[in-house]
C-alpha cells in the first residue's frame, strides 16, 4: 500500500516536473480513457472449400443445361431461365466474383510471375467455359455468364448497326484484350476488374464513376444488344476464336435452310450471316493479286502495329505503380518540389535507396517495350485476319450463325418455320 | 431516322465510355500531392467577421507565466489564476492584489469573500488578501481539477482526471459524485478525451457540466439526477466537432451559454434551451492550435476570455 501511495506521488513529481518545463501542457492529462470497450476485431472467416466445388459444380451444371437447351431443345425460353439463374448466383449471391472474364488476367499474371500462386478454381473458370465452346459454341455466354445475362434484361430495343461501324467497334475487345494481357504480365494492374461495369450492380456498392459506367452501359443496351459482350469483352475474345473450331454449333434451322428469310433480323447482336448470292468467278490473276496482297499485308501490318506500340512504351508504363513513382521522384528530386506527394513521403520514410526504384523502373520500362511490340503485332494481325476474312469470303447459300460472333442464345430458332427434332451433321459443317 | 438519332447517340456513348478508359487509364491527372486522410478544418474556421455581434475591447495582460482560468465576481473584479500566482483585476483591468499559489492552478472562483483555486488535484481557499485558509484534501488518485462552481453551502468539482463531478459542503465535506455512468437514470457518463472539463450554476440554481466526448451539455439537480441535456455533433457552426468540445463555458446573465471550443477556435453562444445564436469571436482571432479557453461574464454582460496564448483577458461587447 505504501509503496503504490509513494510511487503515485513520485509519478505526480515527475509530471509536475514535465509540465512546468514544456510550456506547452497545460497540466498533466488524465487518462486517455473513455471506458468505451473496444470490441474483438472479427474477421470473416475463409470461405470453406467445398464451396468452391460447389461453384465449380455449379458452373458444370449450367453450362451442359444450357448446351442441351440449345443444341437439343432448341429453346430460348430455357436459355432464358438458367441465365437468369446464372445472373442470380454468379452475379448476385457471388457478388461476380469469380468471373471467367477476369480470370483472363489472372492466367497471365501466373504464367509471367512464377510467384504468383494462382487458385485451381480461377484457373477451371478460365478454362471450362473455353471446353465448353470447343464443343458446343458460345453457350457459356447465351446463359451463364452474368455479365451477358444482366445486358440481356435490358435489351428491350435492339437495332441493327452499320456493318462498318460494327467492325471498327468490334476491334476494342481485341484491344482490351492485349491491354489487359499487357498490365497482368507486367504486374501493373487488372484492368478488367478495374473497369468491371457489372460488379458494383451485382455488390451494390460501386464509386460514382463506375454506376455511371454501368448506367451508361445497360441504356445502351437498351437499343445495341449487349454492348459490353460486343464491343468490349476480353474474354468474349478467346471465345470468339474457339467457338469458330466448334465441334457442334448451333443452327438456325433444325433441317434444310429454305432461305425464306424470315430469321434474317431475328438476330439482336447481327451475327447471322446473309447469303451471298452471286458470286462472280474470279480470273486466277486476280486470285493470286488477292493473295500477294494479303501475303504483304500482314508484315506490313504487325510490324507497323509493332512499331506503333513500342513507341507508346512510356504511357503503357506510366499505368504501372513503380514507374509513376520513379518518374514523380525523378521530377521532384529535380525540381525540388515544395509539397511532395503522398507516395513519395511514403517511399522516403520507408528508407529504400533511390537507386533501386530506378533500376525497378528500368526493367519495368524494358518489359513494356517488349510488351508494346507483341500487342502492336497483335492488333495488325487481328486487322490483317478481319480484312483477309473480308477478302476471300466464299460463297454461301444459307442462313447461318457467324460462329465467332453467335453467341448461342437462340433466339433465332424461334423464328424458323422448318420442322425437324434432329440436327444433320451435314449442316454443321455448313455452319 | 429516329431509330438513326437513338442508334448514333448509342455509340456515342459507347465511345465515351471507351474514352473515358483511355483517358482514366493514361490521363488522368498525377495523385494528388496532399495526404487524402489529412484532418483538414480550414474550411471550417473561414467565417465572415462582418456578422458578428460582439467586438473586443482592450485586453489586459495578468502577468503569469501561465494562465488557466479566470472568474467574475457579482462586482465585476476579475481572477485570473495561473502558474504558482493568483491575480486580482478590477474591470479595467487594473491589478488590484497579486498573491503566489504552490503549484499551478488550473481554475478559479470567488464566492461568499473566499477564493477557491483548483490546484492541480486539490482545491486551496484564500482570503482577499492572499492568505491561504484551507487546503482540502485531494479526493481520488489521479484528480485533475479543471472546473469549480459554488452554489450557497454546496462547491462542486469537476475532475477532469477521474471524469466525475463532485458535491462537497462549504466545509469539505464530500457530499455525493455526480455523473457516473447509470443506466437505470440514464447518465451516459462523462467522456473526457482531454483536460477540459467545466461546470456552472445555472440561474435557477441547478448545475451544467459540459460532457465534451459527447459534444453535449448535461444538466442535474444538486443530488445528481440528469434532467436534461443538449447539444450535437456537427462540423457546422452550430455544433461542436472534434473529440472534445466545447472545452469551457459560461452563463450570460440571462441563462443562456457562451462558449469556447478547440481545434476551431470561437466563442459562441447559444440560448438557454441550447439553440445556437451568434458568433461571439471568429478562429482568426485567436492563435492556431490554442486551448483551453476559459471563459467568464461579468455583471454589465462582458464576455471574458482568458487566452493562454496571448497570455491575456481578452473583453468582447455587445455592439
Ligand atoms: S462476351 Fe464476355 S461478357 Fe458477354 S457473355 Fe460472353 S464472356 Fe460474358
Ligand atoms: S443464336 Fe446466335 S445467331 Fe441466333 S440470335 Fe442468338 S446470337 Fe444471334
Amino acid at each position: 500500500m505504501f509503496r503504490k501511495s509513494r510511487e503515485f506521488w513520485l509519478l505526480l513529481l515527475l509530471m509536475l516536473l514535465a509540465g512546468s518545463s514544456f510550456a506547452i501542457q497545460r497540466f498533466p492529462r488524465p487518462e486517455f480513457e473513455t471506458g468505451y470497450q473496444q470490441p474483438e476485431t472479427m474477421l470473416p472467416g475463409p470461405r470453406a472449400e467445398i464451396m468452391a466445388v460447389v461453384d465449380l459444380a455449379v458452373l458444370i451444371l449450367a453450362l451442359s443445361a444450357v448446351s442441351w437447351m440449345v443444341l437439343k431443345k432448341r429453346s430460348r425460353k430455357g436459355v432464358f431461365w438458367v441465365s437468369m439463374f446464372s445472373l442470380v448466383y454468379f452475379g448476385f449471391y457471388r457478388e461476380g466474383c469469380i468471373c471467367a472474364v477476369g480470370s483472363v488476367q489472372n492466367v497471365t499474371l501466373a504464367l509471367f510471375d512464377p510467384t504468383y500462386p494462382i487458385p485451381l478454381t480461377v484457373l477451371a473458370f478460365f478454362i471450362i467455359p473455353l471446353i465448353f465452346t470447343l464443343f458446343f459454341g458460345r453457350t457459356f455466354c447465351a446463359g451463364v455468364c452474368p455479365f451477358g445475362a444482366m445486358q440481356d434484361l435490358v435489351a428491350f430495343r435492339p437495332k441493327t448497326i452499320n456493318s462498318k461501324v460494327d467492325a471498327a467497334l468490334g476491334m476494342m475487345p481485341y484491344l482490351y484484350l492485349g491491354l489487359a494481357v499487357l498490365f497482368a504480365a507486367t504486374g501493373t494492374d487488372f484492368i478488367i476488374c478495374r473497369y468491371d461495369p457489372f460488379v458494383g450492380i451485382f455488390r451494390i456498392n460501386a464509386g460514382f464513376s463506375m454506376l455511371l459506367f454501368a448506367a451508361i452501359l445497360l441504356l445502351t443496351g437498351i437499343f445495341i444488344a449487349r454492348p459490353y459482350c460486343r464491343y468490349l469483352c476480353p474474354y468474349g475474345v478467346l471465345l470468339n476464336w474457339i467457338s469458330r473450331f466448334s465441334y457442334r454449333h448451333m443452327t438456325i434451322t433444325p433441317a434444310e435452310c429454305i432461305n425464306c428469310r424470315l430469321c434474317e433480323n431475328s438476330c439482336p447482336y447481327g451475327a447471322i450471316k446473309i447469303p451471298n448470292s452471286v458470286k462472280y468467278a474470279e480470273t486466277r490473276r486476280q486470285r493470286v493479286r488477292k493473295l500477294m496482297f494479303i501475303t504483304l499485308l500482314f508484315p506490313f501490318l504487325m510490324v507497323g502495329g509493332g512499331w506503333a506500340g513500342s513507341r507508346l512504351q512510356e504511357t503503357f508504363a506510366g499505368v504501372n505503380r513503380t514507374v509513376k513513382l520513379a518518374k514523380e521522384l525523378l521530377v521532384s528530386d529535380q525540381n525540388g518540389q515544395d509539397v511532395e506527394s503522398f507516395e513519395i513521403k511514403a517511399f522516403r520514410s520507408s528508407g529504400k535507396p533511390l537507386t533501386e526504384v530506378y533500376q525497378e523502373a528500368r526493367i519495368i520500362l524494358h518489359r513494356f517495350l517488349i510488351g508494346g511490340w507483341i500487342l502492336g503485332a497483335f492488333l495488325g494481325l487481328t486487322t490483317g485476319l478481319m480484312v483477309a476474312g473480308k477478302l476471300l469470303e466464299n460463297h454461301q447459300s444459307d442462313y447461318v450463325p457467324d460462329k465467332g460472333a453467335c453467341l448461342s442464345c437462340a433466339r433465332c430458332t424461334d423464328y424458323c418455320p422448318v420442322m425437324g427434332n434432329t440436327m444433320p451433321t451435314e449442316l454443321n459443317h455448313k455452319a | 431516322m429516329k431509330s438513326k438519332i437513338i442508334i448514333i447517340a448509342a455509340i456515342v456513348m459507347l465511345i465515351a465510355i471507351m474514352g473515358y478508359m483511355a483517358w482514366d487509364l493514361f490521363l488522368s491527372a498525377p495523385p494528388e500531392a496532399k495526404n487524402p486522410w489529412e484532418y483538414k478544418v480550414g474550411d471550417l474556421k473561414r467565417v465572415d467577421s462582418s456578422i458578428l455581434n460582439y467586438i473586443e475591447m482592450k485586453p489586459f495582460k495578468p502577468e503569469m507565466e501561465e494562465v488557466h482560468g479566470v472568474d467574475v465576481d457579482s462586482s465585476g473584479t476579475i481572477y485570473v489564476v495561473g502558474k504558482n500566482r493568483v491575480g486580482i483585476f478590477g474591470r479595467d483591468g487594473n491589478l488590484k492584489n497579486s498573491f503566489p499559489i504552490s503549484g499551478i492552478g488550473t481554475c478559479i472562483t470567488m464566492r461568499n469573500q473566499l477564493i477557491y483555486v483548483g490546484i492541480l488535484d486539490h482545491i486551496e481557499l484564500f482570503n482577499m488578501s492572499g492568505d491561504r485558509i484551507k487546503r482540502w484534501k485531494r479526493t481520488a488518485p489521479g484528480s485533475v481539477i479543471t472546473s469549480i462552481a459554488v452554489n450557497g453551502n454546496d462547491v462542486f468539482l469537476a475532475d477532469a482526471g477521474n471524469k466525475m463531478v463532485y458535491r462537497y459542503t462549504a466545509a469539505g465535506k464530500l457530499l455525493n459524485r455526480i455523473g457516473q455512468k447509470d443506466t437505470v437514470q440514464n447518465i451516459p457518463g462523462f467522456v473526457i478525451p482531454s483536460p477540459y472539463f467545466d461546470l456552472a450554476i445555472g440561474k435557477d440554481r441547478t448545475l451544467w457540466v459540459v460532457n465534451p466526448g459527447r459534444h453535449s451539455f448535461e444538466h442535474y439537480t444538486m443530488e445528481g439526477h440528469l434532467l436534461n441535456s443538449w447539444g450535437s455533433a456537427s462540423n457546422s457552426t452550430a455544433g461542436f466537432c472534434g473529440c472534445c468540445n466545447p472545452t469551457n463555458f459560461a452563463l450570460l446573465n440571462d441563462g443562456s451559454f457562451v462558449t469556447s471550443e478547440k481545434g476551431i477556435e470561437r466563442i459562441k453562444i447559444y440560448s438557454n434551451e441550447g439553440v445556437y445564436r451568434e458568433l461571439v469571436a471568429t478562429p482568426e482571432m485567436f492563435a492556431e492550435g490554442v486551448k483551453g479557453l476559459d471563459l467568464a461574464v461579468d455583471p454589465q454582460g462582458r464576455i471574458l476570455v482568458l487566452d493562454p496564448a496571448k497570455n491575456q483577458v481578452r473583453v468582447f461587447v455587445r455592439k
